[in-house]
C-alpha cells in the first residue's frame, strides 16, 4: 500500500520537470512565435504551478522513502540482534566477536545508506532518466532519435566506471582501515613505543599506510576527474547533434524552435541523473555483500532451543545429576561419560588441570550446550525437558574474568533481575563488601563503569558479580573462580561474599584456591574429561592419587608450602584463619 | 612543588591562527593550487562561451531574426572544440585540486602521527585512545573536501556567477534584474541546510556510536546474558538504540526533504519570469530565440554555482572546526623535554636511586610523598604494597613516561631528565601492568626493542619467560602473526611475551609491573627458577602481588599511601609482622 503510493508519487515528481519543459515549448511555439501574450501568461501559470507540485511531491517522495527505508533497516537490525541473543555459546566461540558486530553495525549501516539516501536517488533518477527520454520522442521522435544515439557510449563509459571505481572504492576502503588500524595500534600501545625507542620504526610503518591510502585516494580521484567532464563532454556532443539535425529540419519546416530549443533543455534531464546513478553503484553493491553476510547470521539455527513440549520449571530444589554424560566440541570428545550427583543445597568443587573438563562440565550444567550422551537432570527432570529461560532464570553464573556492563556499579548488581529496588541492590552490595569497593569513588553504587570495567581489578569486578548472582537468588550455582592475581583484602572479600553466596543453594565451583576447596561438601579431581578422584577434602588428602599432587598447587598452598621451608611459625588451625582475616579488614 | 604540568588538552585555536595553519599547509602545495585556479579560471570561460557560440548558432543559423541563414556546421563545429578543451581543463582542475586535498590531508596526518609518537603518557591518560585516532584520521575529511574541492569549486563559483551577470546584463538589462532576483535566495537556503543538517548527522553519528557498543557489549557479555536468561532485556535496550538511529536519521531526512526540493524550486522561479518578460520581449522583438536560450542555459548553469556556495560555506565552518583541535593539538602540546645539556650514562651497570621522589598527576591528591630509595647496581628489589599504593607510579618515573614533581631520579648517578630521551629509555627495559604486543608476528614482538638481536638470545629469553613453551604449539611457530588478524594469545602468554621482550632489549635496567599476574601458578613457579640467572647483572624493580614473585629479589619494600613504610629480604619482612606480613602472611596461615 504504502509501496504503491510512493510509486505513483515518485512517478509524478519524474514526470513533473518533463512536463514543465514541454509547456516551455508550447510557451515559445504558441506564445511567442504567435504572438499570444495571453497563452505565453497561462503557460508560465502552468510551469510553476507543475514544478510546484514537484516540491511538494519531492518532499513527501523523500520523506516517505526515507521512512519505508528505515523501517525495515530497524526491523533488520531487530531480528538480527533477537537472533543473535538466541544462538548458543558455540557460535559465539567460533565467531570472532569483532565479525558478529560488524554484522549488527557496519553491514546494517551499509543498507541503511542505500536504503535512506540511496532509494531516493534510485528512484528519483531512474524516473527521471526514463521520464526524459519519452518526454524527447513526445516532443519530437526524430530528435529523440539523435539523441538516443548518444546513449550507448554514455552506458559504455558510465559501466566502465562503475566498474573501475568500484574496486578502486574498495582499495581505498582497505587502505584507510589499514592507516586507521595502524594509528589505533600505535596509540594504544604508545606506551612501549616509547620505552623501547621504536618511533622511528612505528613512523616508517605509519608512512607507509598513509601513502598506500594517499595513492588509492588519488587514484579514485583520477578516475572521478576522468568520469564527470567525460559525460559533460558527451552531453554537449549530444546537443550539438541535436543541434544539427534540428537545424536541418527547421530549414526544412519540418520542425519548431521552441521544440528544438525545449528538446535540448530535456537533453540535462537525461545526463544529470546519469551522473548521480553512477555514484550509487558501489553503494548497491556493498550493500548487496552486507546483505548477503546478514543473511548468514539469520541463517544460523540456534543450537540450544526449547523443544516441543518443553515445559516451565517451576522453583528448582536443586538436586543435580549429571548423568553419564560426553560431550565434544569438535571431533574429540571433552567429557567421557561422567556421573555427578549433587545433593540439593550441597556444594562441588572441581579441580584439575586446565583442559581437564571442569569448564565444560560447569557449561552443561547451565545449558550453554546439550551432552552428545547422557543426560543432565535438575529435581529429577532432563534439562532438555525445561523451558530454558525459566530455568536459566534461577541460576547464578560467576565468570572468571566477569563481564560488566556499560552503566553504574547498582545497574550491573541488578543486571540479573532489574526491578530490584535500591535498597535491594545497597542490601546486596553490603552483604557481600561491595559496598567497600564503592567507597573509593564518589559515586559510590552509581559510579560509572566503563568498557567491561575498565578502572576495577579482577578481584573487585569479581565481587560485583557475586552481588549480581546473590541477588538473582539462584537456586543453582555455577562458580569460576579467578585465577589472576587479586589483592589480599580484596580476597578477604571474596571468601566471606561466598561464605553467604552459597548459603542454602546447590553449587558448581570451579577451585584455584585451597580455601575454596575446603569448604566444599564434595571434591572432584578431573582429567581428560574424566573423573579420576572423588571425596571429602580431608579423605582426599589422607589418599594416594593426583589430588594431593594438585592440592599442592593450588593459590594458597603455594605460599603455605614455601613458607613452611622457611623458619615461620606455622598455626595451623582455621579459627586461627578467619581470626586474621577479621583483623586484616580495613577498618 | 613549583613545577609546572605539561599542557596536555589545550583549548581549540580561534579562527585567525587556524585559517594561518591553513594557508600555510595550502602553500606547501602551491603548484598544484596554482594549476587549479588556472584551469577554473579557464572554465569559467569556457562554460560562458559554449551557450555564447550556441546563442549565436540559433540566430544566425537555426531560426535567423533576418532573412539571411548562415551556414550552421561551423558554429557547432567551434562548439565540439570549446567541449573538448572544457573537458580537458575540467580533468585537470578536478585532479590538481583533488591532490590538493589529499596531500594536505596526508600531510596533516603525518604531522600529527609524528606528534602523537612524543606526547608524555599524561596526553594518553586525558584521552581517549578513540579521541587521538579519529582526530588523525575522520577529523580531517573535512579538511580534505574543503582544501581539496571547496577552495576551488568556491573561487570558480564566484567567478561563474559573476561572469554570468556580466553576461546576462550585457544581454538584456531588465530580464536580467528580474531573473537574477530570486537566486540569492538559492545560496542561502543550500547554507541554511548545511548548517542544520551538519549537526544531525553528527547525532546520528553519536546514535550509531551507541548501537555498536550495546552490540558489542551484549555480544561479549551474552554469556552472562543467557545464564540469567536476561535476552528481552537486552534486546529491549538494544532495541531503543537502534530506534535512536531511525528516528535520528528520519530527523535528518525531514531536513533534507524540506531544502532539498526547495533548492530546485527555487530556481524555476527565475526560470518562469525568463519564459514570461523574455517571451514578451521576444514578441515585441526585442530579444531574439537565441538570446533567449541563453538566458534559460545560463540561469541552469548559475544554480549548481549558488549551491556549491552555500555548501562550501558550512564545509569550510566544518573545515576550521576539525582544524582548530587539530592546531591546538599540534602547538599546544608539550613533549617530554629533552635535555639542555645532556650527560651519558657510565658504562657497566648501574645503580638507581629516588631521592624525595614526589609524584602527582595533576589532578588531585600527590600519589608518592616523599620516596627514598636506593638500589645497588645488579640488585634485584620488589616492591610491594596494596592497591593503589603507588607502585605504577614509581616505576612508571624511571623510563620518563612521567617526571616527579619534586625530587629526582638518578640512574647510575645521572638524573634521568639529564639523559638523553633515547639513551635513558634504551637503558631502561620495561614491562607494563597490561602487556601491550602489536599486530605482527611473534619474532618481531620479540624482537621490538631490539631489532639486531641474535637468535640465540632471543631464544634464551624465550626460555627464560616461558615464551619457547608455546611458541612451539603456535601454527607457525615464531612467525605466527599476533592479534586480532592472527592468533589471540591468552592474558598469560602476552605476560611472558612482554616480559621476553624486555630481556631481549638488553637493558641494564629492567622494570617489571606485576609481570605475571594472569600466569598461573604452576607455570609461575616454573618462571620464577628461571627468571633469576636471567637478570643477572641488571638492575631490576617488580612490582608483584605475590609472594612467590617477591621471592625472586634480593630485598623488598612495602610502599604505602605513597612512601616506603618497610623495606628488607622477605623472609625478615615476613617475621616482622608490619604490612607486609599482612599483604602476604595472611594466605601462610590460613593454608598451613
Amino acid at each position: 500500500m504504502r509501496v504503491t503510493a510512493l510509486a505513483v508519487l515518485g512517478v509524478c515528481s519524474a514526470a513533473a520537470p518533463v512536463t514543465a519543459l514541454v509547456i516551455v515549448k508550447d510557451a515559445i511555439d504558441h506564445g511567442m512565435r504567435a504572438h499570444d501574450k495571453t497563452r505565453l501568461g497561462l503557460d508560465v501559470i502552468a510551469y510553476l504551478a507543475v514544478n510546484g507540485l514537484a516540491w511538494i511531491l519531492q518532499t513527501t517522495l523523500v520523506r516517505g522513502l526515507a521512512r519505508l527505508g528505515q523501517d525495515v533497516v530497524l526491523g533488520l537490525r531487530q531480528d538480527l540482534f533477537d537472533h543473535l541473543t538466541t544462538l548458543s555459546l558455540r557460535y559465539f566461540s567460533q565467531q570472532k566477536a569483532g565479525w558478529i558486530i560488524a554484522r549488527l553495525t557496519s553491514d546494517v549501516d551499509a543498507l541503511s545508506d542505500v536504503l535512506s539516501q540511496g532509494l531516493t536517488t534510485l528512484v528519483v533518477n531512474t524516473l527521471t532518466l526514463l521520464a526524459a527520454i519519452v518526454g524527447l520522442f513526445v516532443l519530437d521522435w526524430r530528435l529523440g532519435l539523435v539523441a538516443l544515439v548518444i546513449l550507448p557510449p554514455t552506458l559504455v563509459l558510465t559501466r566502465w566506471f562503475q566498474v573501475k571505481s568500484h574496486a578502486a572504492f574498495l582499495r581505498v576502503r582497505e587502505t584507510i582501515s589499514a592507516m586507521t588500524a595502524q594509528i589505533a595500534e600505535s596509540v594504544s600501545g604508545m606506551a612501549v613505543i616509547q620505552a623501547f625507542n621504536r618511533e622511528r620504526a612505528f613512523l616508517a610503518e605509519f608512512d607507509k599506510a598513509n601513502d598506500a591510502n594517499r595513492q588509492t585516494n588519488t587514484y579514485a580521484q583520477y578516475l572521478n576527474s576522468l568520469f564527470f567532464p567525460a559525460i559533460e563532454l558527451l552531453g554537449v556532443v549530444a546537443m550539438v547533434a541535436m543541434l544539427w539535425a534540428g537545424g536541418r529540419m527547421l530549414s526544412h519546416g519540418s520542425l519548431t524552435i521552441g521544440t528544438l530549443v525545449s528538446s535540448v533543455f530535456v537533453l540535462n534531464l537525461v545526463f544529470q541523473p546519469l551522473q548521480e546513478l553512477s555514484d550509487l553503484y558501489g553503494q548497491v553493491q556493498s550493500a548487496g555483500a552486507a546483505m548477503e553476510k546478514i543473511t548468514t547470521v539469520l541463517d544460523t539455527e540456534p543450537e540450544i532451543h526449547d523443544e516441543p513440549g518443553a515445559r516451565r520449571a517451576a522453583r528448582i530444589d536443586g538436586d543435580l545429576r549429571i548423568d553419564h554424560v560426553s560431550f565434544a566440541y569438535g571431533r574429540d570428545p571433552v567429557l567421557h561419560a561422567i556421573d555427578i550427583h549433587v545433593r540439593a543445597g550441597n556444594c562441588l568443587a572441581l579441580v584439575g588441570e586446565s583442559g581437564g573438563g571442569k569448564s565444560t562440565t560447569a557449561k552443561l550444567v547451565g545449558r550453554f550446550y546439550d551432552p552428545d550422551d547422557g543426560a543432565i537432570r535438575v529435581d529429577g527432570h532432563d534439562l532438555r525437558a525445561l523451558e530454558l529461560r525459566s530455568y536459566r532464570r534461577q541460576l547464578g553464573v560467576v565468570l572468571q574474568d566477569p563481564f560488566l556492563f556499560a552503566g553504574t556499579i547498582a545497574d550491573n548488581i541488578r543486571f540479573a533481575h532489574p526491578e530490584a529496588t535500591d535498597d535491594q541492590v545497597a542490601d546486596v552490595a553490603r552483604a557481600v563488601g561491595v559496598d567497600r569497593i564503592a567507597r573509593r569513588f564518589e559515586s559510590g553504587l552509581l559510579h560509572e563503569v566503563r568498557e567491561g570495567g575498565a578502572g576495577l581489578s579482577a578481584g573487585e569486578r569479581q565481587l560485583i558479580s557475586i552481588a549480581r548472582a546473590l541477588l538473582a537468588d539462584p537456586r543453582i550455582l555455577i562458580f569460576d573462580e579467578a585465577t589472576s592475581n587479586i589483592d589480599r583484602p580484596t580476597e578477604i572479600l571474596i571468601e566471606q561474599a561466598l561464605d553467604r553466596l552459597l548459603r542454602g543453594r546447590t553449587s558448581i565451583i570451579i577451585a584455584h584456591r585451597l580455601a575454596t576447596v575446603r569448604r566444599a561438601d564434595e571434591i572432584l579431581v578431573m582429567e581428560h574429561g574424566r573423573i579420576t578422584q572423588r571425596g571429602t577434602f580431608d579423605a582426599l588428602l589422607a589418599a594416594e592419587g593426583p589430588f594431593r599432587r594438585l592440592a599442592s598447587q593450588l593459590k594458597g598452598a603455594d605460599q603455605a608450602l614455601q613458607v613452611s621451608d622457611a623458619t615461620l611459625p606455622v598455626t595451623g588451625s582455621r579459627e586461627r584463619s578467619s581470626a586474621s582475616v577479621a583483623s586484616s579488614e580495613p577498618e | 612543588m613549583s613545577r609546572r604540568f605539561l599542557s596536555v588538552d589545550p583549548p581549540d585555536l580561534n579562527l585567525w591562527p587556524t585559517a594561518k595553519g591553513l594557508a600555510g599547509l595550502w602553500r606547501e602545495q602551491w603548484r598544484l593550487v596554482t594549476l587549479g585556479l588556472v584551469c577554473a579560471f579557464a572554465m569559467t570561460g569556457l562554460s560562458l562561451a559554449i551557450p555564447i557560440v550556441i546563442r549565436h548558432a540559433i540566430d544566425d543559423a537555426i531560426a535567423p531574426t533576418s532573412g539571411h541563414r548562415a551556414a550552421l556546421w561551423p558554429y557547432l563545429a567551434v562548439v565540439l572544440v570549446l567541449a573538448l578543451l572544457r573537458f580537458c581543463i575540467n580533468f585537470v582542475r578536478r585532479y590538481a585540486t583533488a591532490r590538493t586535498g589529499i596531500r594536505v590531508e596526508a600531510r596533516m596526518r603525518e604531522l600529527l602521527y609524528q606528534a602523537y609518537l612524543r606526547y608524555p603518557r599524561a596526553f594518553y591518560d586525558r584521552h581517549a585512545t578513540g579521541q587521538v585516532v579519529s582526530r588523525a584520521t575522520n577529523d580531517l575529511y573535512p579538511i580534505r573536501y574543503f582544501i581539496g574541492w571547496g577552495m576551488t569549486q568556491g573561487i570558480q563559483s564566484l567567478m561563474m556567477i559573476v561572469g554570468i551577470a556580466i553576461v546576462l546584463f550585457l544581454v538584456n538589462v531588465k530580464l536580467a534584474a528580474l531573473a537574477l532576483v530570486a537566486m540569492p535566495f538559492v545560496a542561502v537556503l543550500a547554507f541554511t541546510f548545511g548548517r542544520k543538517v551538519m549537526p544531525i548527522s553528527r547525532e546520528v553519528q553519536q546514535l550509531k556510536a551507541n548501537v555498536t557498543e550495546a552490540a558489542d557489549e551484549a555480544v561479549v557479555g551474552i554469556e552472562m546474558v543467557q545464564a540469567f536468561g536476561r535476552e528481552d532485556d537486552v534486546q529491549a535496550r538494544f532495541g531503543e538504540k537502534a530506534e535512536a538511529v531511525r528516528d535520528g536519521v528520519l530527523r535528518q531526512a525531514r531536513i533534507e526533504a524540506a531544502f532539498l526540493p526547495g533548492l530546485l524550486f527555487l530556481p524555476t522561479l527565475s526560470i518562469g519570469a525568463v519564459v514570461y518578460f523574455g517571451g514578451r520581449d521576444v514578441i515585441g522583438g526585442s530579444l531574439t530565440y537565441g538570446q533567449f536560450f541563453l538566458f534559460y542555459q545560463l540561469l541552469l548553469q548559475l544554480v549548481w554555482p549558488l549551491e556549491a556556495l552555500g555548501w562550501i560555506l558550512s564545509l569550510a565552518q566544518r573545515a576550521t572546526a576539525s582544524a582548530s583541535r587539530s592546531f591546538a593539538w599540534l602547538q599546544g602540546i608539550e613533549s617530554i623535554p629533552e635535555p639542555t645539556h645532556p650527560t651519558s650514562l657510565p658504562t657497566g651497570p648501574v645503580g638507581v636511586r629516588f631521592d624525595d621522589v614526589h609524584f602527582s598527576y595533576g589532578t588531585g591528591s600527590e600519589v608518592l610523598s616523599g620516596v627514598q630509595l636506593e638500589i645497588g647496581a645488579g640488585e634485584v628489589i620488589a616492591v610491594c604494597g596494596p592497591t593503589g599504593a603507588g607502585k605504577t607510579s614509581l616505576l612508571n618515573l624511571l623510563p620518563r613516561f612521567y617526571d616527579p614533581t619534586d625530587g629526582r631520579v638518578l640512574i647510575g648517578g645521572v638524573d634521568a631528565r639529564d639523559l638523553p630521551l633515547e639513551e635513558l629509555r634504551a637503558s631502561v627495559a620495561i614491562v607494563t601492568q597490561r602487556p601491550i604486543l602489536f599486530s605482527i608476528p611473534l619474532r618481531d614482538n620479540l624482537t621490538a626493542a631490539r631489532p639486531d638481536a641474535p637468535w640465540d638470545e632471543v631464544v634464551a629469553a624465550c626460555e627464560a619467560a616461558g615464551v619457547a613453551h608455546f611458541a612451539a604449539e603456535l601454527p607457525e611457530g615464531y612467525d605466527t602473526l599476533i592479534g586480532e588478524r592472527g592468533v589471540n594469545l591468552s592474558g598469560g602468554q602476552r605476560q611472558r611475551v612482554a616480559l621476553a621482550r624486555a630481556l631481549v632489549a638488553g637493558a641494564r635496567v629492567v622494570v617489571l609491573d606485576d609481570p605475571m599476574s594472569a600466569v598461573d601458578t604452576q607455570t609461575e613457579r616454573h618462571l620464577v627458577e628461571n627468571l633469576r640467572p636471567a637478570l643477572a647483572g641488571r638492575t631490576v624493580l617488580i612490582a608483584t602481588q605475590r609472594l612467590s614473585t617477591v621471592e625472586v629479589a634480593d630485598r623488598a619494600v612495602v610502599l604505602d599511601d605513597g612512601v616506603i613504610v618497610e623495606s628488607g629480604t622477605p623472609d625478615e619482612l615476613l617475621a616482622r609482622g608490619g604490612l607486609f606480613t599482612r599483604l602476604f602472611g595472611e594466605e601462610v596461615s590460613a593454608a598451613a
